[in-house]
């Protein structure tokens, strides 16, 4: 037993030795970057909205553009509307993209190629020509008004210039990235487990339930935080197809910058987005750091 | 031939090839940048800068779509950086900006201070386009009404303040404006309702005259209106997000009403975005805004002298001319400067004078005021 571990360890550890200054080079240009054009960014604008110059040219160290923005209520519903849209999306896109991961793993032939291929082509159109598109379709007097009409049945209440506007056309932006992610993880279902629980009697609930499930959890995770990274700094289709107020963070933020010259404000509103985002990027570090320690 | 011959004689021609890039550097070419949409971008190529290169054979000039006014004040951050360490900024005019973007622009020293002096025709200018001696205005266009007239009879149409607001409340849902920071069409029909209660009065605000207090008193009646007439609105108060989505709305027949800039429109129906059966009118007793597009010119651009030409170019009778016949657009010089059939045959449809709305401080107060107090006004359930 001891022998075992002592011959397992070094074992385990020596081609991490040998490899790191090669491997450090190689990350050294990525790591780089994300300093200079992130992380570097990231601490200016945390430093820059507390520390403050004044008109008479002093640096004082003041939270006054947070509490602004914690006090003031158009801020907070438009904080609120973001989070909502996000988490709805973010349900929405796991609810039917499972399903159609769950297709594409578990068959074979020409038609799931074609599905895979109908579920990948959103990742191919601009998100601004996407917006459009969804006016003339999902729109007041769109194709879907002509088709209902055509069978006589009564027009919808649009979602064009609702919260459900941005909703439907993130969920179809999204949707390619997260079966892709979704079939990746189901991959790592072996056909083997779920032809064994077949074989003792179970139905395909159950196989859901019990074999593919818990073998999903980290890469639902890692969806999930990647389709909620997105939606939160989403800002063409929530800038077109969303209501003028409350409105989401991207655009808020761009007017706020843009259009009432406020950089101060413009970047508490950055820094609080990405504290928000910060979170979803922690799950995210540690599913995968969980996983690398998992594997042997 | 060998491959040493083949190396002569290629990079031989590699460089006859680049003389003429070279010469052409020497004489200057003028970078051009743009913010404004397609319509205005082809005028320029297509029409614009031929016309220039004929008139001014030595100098060429270069147009570049700069995206939106951010890219374009992404370009004057970085010309003001670069007056700063003495270096080319590589652009040389824009075709529409606010000099007084980037803050502090003005004071160093970065936009030309445009005058009769170094401008040949400034004087033809028309009086109400002159806004700052920093930008010199070239091209206009107004915000009128355009409406189906298979569903309202052009007799009917509103002709003052009070008959359009009428109008609206009698046919709920059949009007939509955009958010005013996202167009001029919805942001000119903002600010006509903030004339309306100020005594009609575009004099009463002037682009250095804002202050928390007067806008308060200035703008708080006008929110009282817009709200009023929110619920009548289209889905009981939407705002479009552009001028193009407005138009789409009246085009796909959900709305019968939408206030939209003259030459867009005028583009719309001879495209046939619009149907034929569109009709345009303009208020009576104050018109909706117009505004005017003016060239800002760099004072550290490489081609300062080749650009100040182009800006007076620009407003010779024949570019101005273009203006109203390719664009749909108003001319910037007055009237008394445009040839006597154009003049009549616009006669009817462009008025002489147009109201205007200073930008600046007030653009800043009427945006987010307009955000904060009529956008989120009611619930739309």
């Amino acid at each position: 037993m001891s022998a075992d571990t002592a011959l397992a360890a070094p074992r385990r550890h020596q081609p991490i030795d040998r490899g790191s200054s090669i491997g450090l080079l190689l990350v050294a240009l990525p790591v780089l970057l994300l300093a200079w054009l992130i992380v570097y960014p990231i601490f200016s604008a945390v430093v820059g909205t507390i520390f403050v110059r004044g008109p008479d040219g002093a640096t004082d160290l003041t939270f006054a553009s947070y509490r602004f923005f914690f006090t003031d209520g158009y801020s907070l519903a438009n904080l609120w509307m973001t989070l909502w849209t996000t988490a709805v999306c973010g349900t929405l896109l796991l609810a039917i993209g499972f399903p159609i991961a769950l297709y594409l793993r578990f068959s074979q032939g020409r038609l799931a190629a074609y599905v895979q291929a109908l579920a990948i082509f959103p990742m191919f159109v601009p998100s601004i020509i996407l917006a459009y598109a969804l006016i003339r379709t999902v729109g007041p007097n769109g194709t879907v008004d002509l088709l209902l009409n055509a069978v006589g049945l009564p027009k919808l209440r649009t979602p064009y210039l609702t919260p459900w506007g941005p909703v439907i056309g993130l969920v179809w932006d999204n949707l390619p990235l997260t079966v892709l992610m979704l079939t990746a993880g189901l991959s790592s279902v072996s056909n083997s487990a779920v032809e064994a629980a077949r074989d003792v009697g179970a139905r395909p609930l159950r196989v859901f339930v019990s074999i593919i499930l818990p073998r999903m959890g980290n890469s639902m995770l890692v969806t999930a935080s990647f389709a909620v990274l997105g939606i939160f700094s989403a800002f063409t289709l929530p800038y077109v197809l969303g209501p003028a107020s409350p409105e989401m963070m991207g655009p808020f933020m761009q007017r706020t910058f843009a259009d009432m010259n406020d950089p101060l404000d413009a970047m508490t509103q950055a820094v609080i987005t990405f504290g928000f985002c910060l979170v979803f990027g922690i799950f995210y570090i540690r599913s995968i750091a969980r996983n690398r320690e998992a594997r042997p | 031939m060998n491959r040493r011959e083949f190396l002569i004689t290629s990079s031989a021609a590699a460089g006859l090839l680049a003389l003429p890039r070279f010469a052409s550097a020497a004489a200057g070419t003028i970078d051009l940048y743009s913010g404004s949409d397609a319509n205005i971008i082809d005028l320029w190529n297509n029409i614009i800068r031929l016309a220039f290169q004929k008139a001014h054979p030595e100098v060429a000039l270069k147009v570049t779509d700069a995206g939106d006014n951010n890219g374009l004040r992404a370009i004057a951050d970085r010309a003001l950086a670069a007056l700063k360490t003495k270096t080319d900024p590589q652009a040389d005019l824009f075709e529409q900006f606010d000099p007084r973007l980037p803050a502090g622009g003005i004071d160093a020293g970065l936009w030309l201070k445009l005058s009769a002096e170094n401008v040949e025709g400034y004087d033809h200018i028309n009086p109400l386009a002159l806004d700052t001696p920093y930008s010199l205005p070239y091209r206009g266009s107004q915000v009128l009404l355009a409406y189906d007239t298979t569903k309202l009879d052009p007799k009917d149409a509103p002709k003052s303040w009070e008959q359009l607001t009428t109008w609206i409340k009698a046919n709920p849902g059949q009007f939509i404006y955009n958010r005013p920071d996202k167009g001029g069409s919805g942001s000119n029909f903002v600010r006509r309702a903030i004339h309306e209660v100020n005594g009609r009065d575009p004099k009463k605000f002037k682009v250095d005259n804002y202050t928390a207090d007067y806008g308060t008193e200035a703008l708080t009646p006008a929110w009282k209106i817009l709200n009023d007439l929110a619920p009548s609105l289209y889905d009981k108060g939407a705002y479009t997000s552009g001028n193009t989505q407005s138009i789409q709305l009246l085009a796909q027949g959900v709305v019968t009403m939408v206030p939209v800039w003259s030459d867009q429109v005028l583009q719309a129906i001879a495209q046939g975005v619009l149907p034929e059966t569109t009709g345009l009118v303009q208020l009576g007793d104050l018109a909706l805004c117009g505004g005017f597009s003016s060239i800002t010119v760099f004072s550290n651009g490489a081609n300062k002298d080749a650009a100040l030409k182009l800006a007076a170019f620009m407003l010779t009778k024949e570019m101005q001319e273009a203006i109203i016949t390719q664009i749909g657009g108003f001319p910037a010089i007055s009237w008394d400067h445009i040839s006597d059939d154009l003049r009549k045959k616009y006669a009817d449809v462009i008025p002489s004078t147009i109201p205007t709305f200073p930008s600046g401080d007030w653009e800043k107060a009427i945006n987010d005021g307009w955000y904060r107090s009529v956008a989120p006004g009611i619930s739309r359930t």
